[in-house]
C-alpha cells in the first residue's frame, strides 16, 4: 500500500519527464480527402480568439478543400508547449513566434521552414511587410518567420496628475528620479509601479536600462552566448538603477502581476507605469484616464544608445513538414485586409504597410507606431536577446533586488558564472 | 493419468507469475523504465531542442552540489514537511479523535464532509483562491488582519521573501488536513470499544485515554501518514508553481518546481533529470527510514 502510494506519486513527477519523449505520426489529409492545417496561437483571450476563429472561417469558406485545427494556450505555457512540441513529430504546421532568440532556438531544431524562397516568389505580398521587422527572424541570411505585430515599451504617464503638480516630461534618468519624487512628496505613496510577480517586466526594465547605459559594442558581445562575459561596470549600474526604481513601486509589487500594476494605472492610483504599445487599448478601456508617453529617458554619463527603442514583433512560423496550402494561409494571416481588421479589433500595431491608417486606429497608437517605425534603432525583449539562463538570473535577481535579499554585484557574479556555463 | 497431473500441477506454478504479470509490466513501463531513463539522461547535456545528446559524464551532479538554489529549495522542502507532519500528522489526529468523541456524534458527520470538501477541489482552484486570500491590495487575510486591529501585521504575503515560502505551506495545509483526518478516523474507529470502557471504569480521562489507548492503536496508520506527507512535501510542485513560481527570487522555490523550470524553461533537460534523481534519492531515504523505524510489513 504505501510503496505503491509512494511510487504512483514518483509516476506522477517522472510523467513531466516522460512528456518529453513522446512522439506521435503525422496527418496532412483527413478521411474527406480534405488538406489538414494544425494552427496554434497564444490568444485565448478575447478579442483575438475569436478574431483568428472568425478569420479561419472566412478561410474555410474561400478554400473548402482545407481544414484549419486551431490551439491555443496563453503566453507562458505558450512558450513551455512550443518548446516541447518542436522537439517531436507533432510541431503544428503554422503557429506564433516572438523574434530573436527565442526563433532562434525554435530554429536550431531544425524543423521550421525557411522562407526565403517563398517570400522572393511573392513580392506583392512580401513588399508590404515593413522591412526592419523581419531583422529578428532572421538567422545567417535565412528567413524563418514572417513579423506580424510591431511592439514598443514606454513610459504612460497620467497627464492630468503631470499638469497638476508641474511636472515636465523627464528628458533624463535623473529628471525621472527627480519628479517620482516630486509625485511622492504630492502625495502619491507609489508614483511608479510594475507588477514584479511576472520576471519579464523584471527583463523589459533591465533591457532598456541596459541598452542606455552599456556600450552597444560590449552588449552585442554580451548578447551572444558564445563571447558573452557581463563585466562591464555599466550593468552594476544598471541594476543599482533598477533598484532605485523598485523603491518607488511601494511594498505591493512583487505580489502582483503586470496587469493588476496596469489596473492601477488606468484607476489613476499610479501615475506612470512602464507599458507596452499593444497595451494602449487595455488602459482606454479599463479607465479613462487621459495618458502620453515618453521613452525610457537618456541616462547621464551612459554609454549606451539614448533613443534606441526597446520592442520586438511577433510573427508566424511553418513547419518545415506543413502542407503547401500552409504558406498560402500565411498569406491569408499576413495580408493588408486581414492586418487592418486585426489592428481594428485588438488595437495592437501590426507590420504591414497601409494596415496602420487613422480609420482603424486612435491618435495615441498611430503616435506610437510612427515612433516604432522611426526609431533609431530597436533592441529587442532582454529574455529574448540573451541566454535564457542568464535572462533568468537577472530577472530572478531583479525581483531579489526588490526584496532587498540580494545585491546588484552578486547577481553580477551569478551572471557571469552562468555566461562561462553556457559556452 | 500421471501425465495429466503433472501437467496441472505445472499449470498450477504458471498461475501466480500470470497474475503478477500485468502489474509487472505497468511497474516497467512506467516507473521502472523512466526512473532508469532519467538517471541515464541525468550524464548528458541536451536541451528539448537539440536533436542530439552530449556525454558530460558527472557534471551535472557537480554542478548540483554546488547550486545555491538546490539548497534553498532543499530547505524549504524540509520546511514543508515538518510544518506537514506537525500540522497535519499530528493535528489531524487530534481532530479525528475528537470527532470521534461521543460528543460530538451528532455533527460528527457534517464536519467530516466539511473538513474533506478541499480535498475534493482541484489545486488550481484552491491556488487561484489563496491569490486572493494572499493579495496585498484587497485580499481577506489583509482586510482581516486589519479589521481586528493588527494592520502592522499586514505584509505582502506572496511577494515578500521571508513568508511567501510559509504562504504556499498554509494553502498546503488548509488543503490536505481533511484527507489525513480521515485516515485516522477509520483507524480510530477499529480500536475495540472495550477498551474505552475499561479505560473509563479506570477513572482515565479523555487526555489519558487518548495517550495510553488511541495513540498505541493507531501506530500503524501514524507511520502511513507520515509517510505520505513526508514524501508528498518532498516532491510539492502544483502549491508553489501556481502561487509564486518559486519566487520572488527564488525564496519559494521546491525540488520539483526546480527541476521543472531546468528541464522546460531553461532548456538543461539534461541537469533537470539530474534534480529529479536527487529528489528520488531523498524521497528513497526518507521512505526507507520509516519503513525501518515503524517495523511495517509485519501483520501485528
Amino acid at each position: 500500500m504505501k510503496k505503491t502510494l509512494c511510487f504512483s506519486i514518483l509516476l506522477l513527477l517522472l510523467s513531466t519527464l516522460l512528456a518529453a519523449c513522446n512522439s506521435g505520426g503525422e496527418q496532412s489529409a483527413n478521411a474527406d480527402g480534405k488538406v489538414e492545417i494544425d494552427f496554434f496561437h497564444r490568444w485565448p483571450n478575447e478579442p483575438r480568439k475569436s478574431f483568428y476563429d472568425e478569420k479561419i472561417k472566412e478561410y474555410m469558406e474561400q478554400n473548402p478543400d482545407v481544414h484549419i485545427n486551431v490551439d491555443y494556450v496563453l503566453n507562458d505555457a505558450y512558450k513551455e508547449k512550443v518548446r516541447v512540441l518542436v522537439s517531436s513529430d507533432e510541431l503544428p504546421d503554422i503557429f506564433t513566434a516572438w523574434s530573436d532568440s527565442f526563433a532562434e532556438n525554435l530554429v536550431s531544431s531544425e524543423r521550421i521552414m525557411p522562407l526565403n524562397d517563398v517570400i522572393q516568389e511573392d513580392e506583392e505580398w512580401s513588399s508590404k511587410i515593413i522591412d526592419s521587422q523581419f531583422g529578428g527572424f532572421t538567422f545567417d541570411d535565412t528567413t524563418y518567420g514572417i513579423p506580424f505585430t510591431v511592439d514598443g515599451k514606454a513610459f504612460f504617464y497620467n497627464k492630468a496628475v503631470f499638469e497638476e503638480n508641474n511636472i515636465e516630461i523627464p528628458t533624463t534618468y535623473d529628471e525621472l528620479i527627480a519628479a517620482l519624487d516630486k509625485l511622492q512628496a504630492a502625495g502619491f505613496e507609489q508614483p511608479l509601479v510594475e507588477g514584479l510577480t511576472n520576471t519579464w517586466a523584471i527583463s523589459h526594465y533591465l533591457g532598456t536600462i541596459f541598452e542606455r547605459v552599456v556600450d552597444p559594442a560590449v552588449l552585442e558581445k554580451d548578447y551572444n552566448s558564445e563571447t558573452a562575459e557581463f563585466t562591464d561596470p555599466g550593468y552594476v549600474q544598471g541594476l543599482e538603477m533598477f533598484n532605485e526604481l523598485t523603491s518607488y513601486m511601494g511594498e505591493v509589487s512583487t505580489a502582483i502581476d503586470h496587469e493588476a500594476a496596469r489596473n492601477m494605472f488606468a484607476a489613476g492610483e499610479v501615475p506612470i507605469l512602464y507599458m507596452q504599445f499593444a497595451e494602449i487599448k487595455m488602459v482606454e478601456e479599463a479607465g479613462d484616464v487621459e495618458f502620453g508617453f515618453f521613452d525610457f529617458p537618456e541616462v547621464e554619463g551612459g554609454k549606451g544608445d539614448p533613443t534606441a527603442l526597446t520592442g520586438a514583433p511577433e510573427g508566424w512560423m511553418v513547419s518545415k513538414n506543413a502542407p503547401e496550402e500552409t504558406i498560402d494561409f500565411l498569406k491569408f494571416l499576413t495580408s493588408e485586409e486581414t492586418a487592418a481588421d486585426f489592428t481594428k479589433t485588438d488595437g495592437q500595431l501590426n507590420a504591414i504597410e497601409g494596415a496602420v491608417t487613422e480609420e482603424n486606429v486612435n491618435p495615441a497608437s498611430l503616435e506610437a507606431y510612427e515612433l516604432i517605425t522611426n526609431a533609431s534603432s530597436t533592441a529587442p525583449w532582454f529574455d529574448n536577446a540573451v541566454n535564457i539562463n542568464v535572462a533568468d538570473v537577472f530577472m530572478r535577481g531583479g525581483q531579489s533586488l526588490a526584496t532587498g535579499q540580494t545585491t546588484p554585484e552578486d547577481i553580477l557574479k551569478e551572471a557571469q558564472q552562468e555566461a562561462e556555463n553556457q559556452k | 493419468m500421471k501425465e495429466g497431473a503433472r501437467m496441472i500441477a505445472r499449470r498450477n506454478r504458471m498461475i501466480p507469475a500470470l497474475f503478477i504479470l500485468p502489474s509487472l509490466l505497468f511497474l516497467g513501463i512506467f516507473i521502472y523504465i523512466p526512473l532508469v531513463q532519467n538517471f541515464y539522461n541525468s550524464f548528458f547535456d541536451f536541451s528539448v531542442f537539440s536533436p542530439t545528446k552530449e556525454y558530460v559524464g558527472f557534471s551535472a551532479f557537480q554542478q548540483l552540489l554546488g547550486d545555491k538554489v538546490v539548497m534553498t529549495a532543499l530547505i524549504n522542502n524540509i520546511k514543508y514537511a515538518i510544518i506537514s507532519v506537525i500540522f497535519q500528522v499530528a493535528f489531524a489526529l487530534i481532530l479525528a479523535t475528537i470527532l470521534e468523541d461521543k460528543l460530538f456524534r451528532r455533527i460528527a458527520p457534517m464536519l467530516r464532509v466539511i473538513y474533506f470538501i478541499p480535498v475534493m477541489i482541484s489545486i488550481s482552484v484552491i491556488a487561484l483562491l489563496f491569490n486572493f486570500i494572499y493579495n496585498p491590495q484587497m485580499g481577506l487575510l489583509n482586510s482581516f488582519l486589519e479589521l481586528v486591529g493588527l494592520g502592522n501585521l499586514a505584509v505582502p504575503w506572496l511577494g515578500n521573501a521571508t513568508t511567501s515560502i510559509y504562504a504556499v505551506i498554509a494553502m498546503s495545509q488548509w488543503q490536505s488536513i481533511g484527507f489525513i483526518t480521515m485516515l485516522f478516523i477509520v483507524a480510530i474507529q477499529k480500536i475495540p470499544k472495550e477498551l474505552y470502557e475499561a479505560a473509563n471504569i479506570d477513572g482515565a480521562g479523555k487526555i489519558r485515554q487518548f495517550f495510553s489507548i488511541t495513540i498505541p492503536q493507531v501506530k500503524e496508520a501514524l507511520f502511513v501518514n507520515m509517510l505520505i506527507t513526508i514524501t508528498g512535501s518532498m516532491l510539492v510542485f502544483n502549491e508553489p508553481y501556481i502561487l509564486t513560481n518559486g519566487g520572488p527570487g527564488t525564496s519559494s522555490m521546491t525540488l520539483s518546481v526546480y527541476m521543472y523550470q531546468q528541464g522546460f524553461f531553461k532548456d538543461n533537460m539534461g541537469y533537470g533529470s539530474a534534480v529529479a534523481t536527487l529528489i528520488f534519492v531523498v524521497t528513497a531515504i526518507f521512505a526507507l527510514i520509516q519503513i525501518k523505524v515503524s517495523g511495517t510489513g509485519k501483520d501485528e
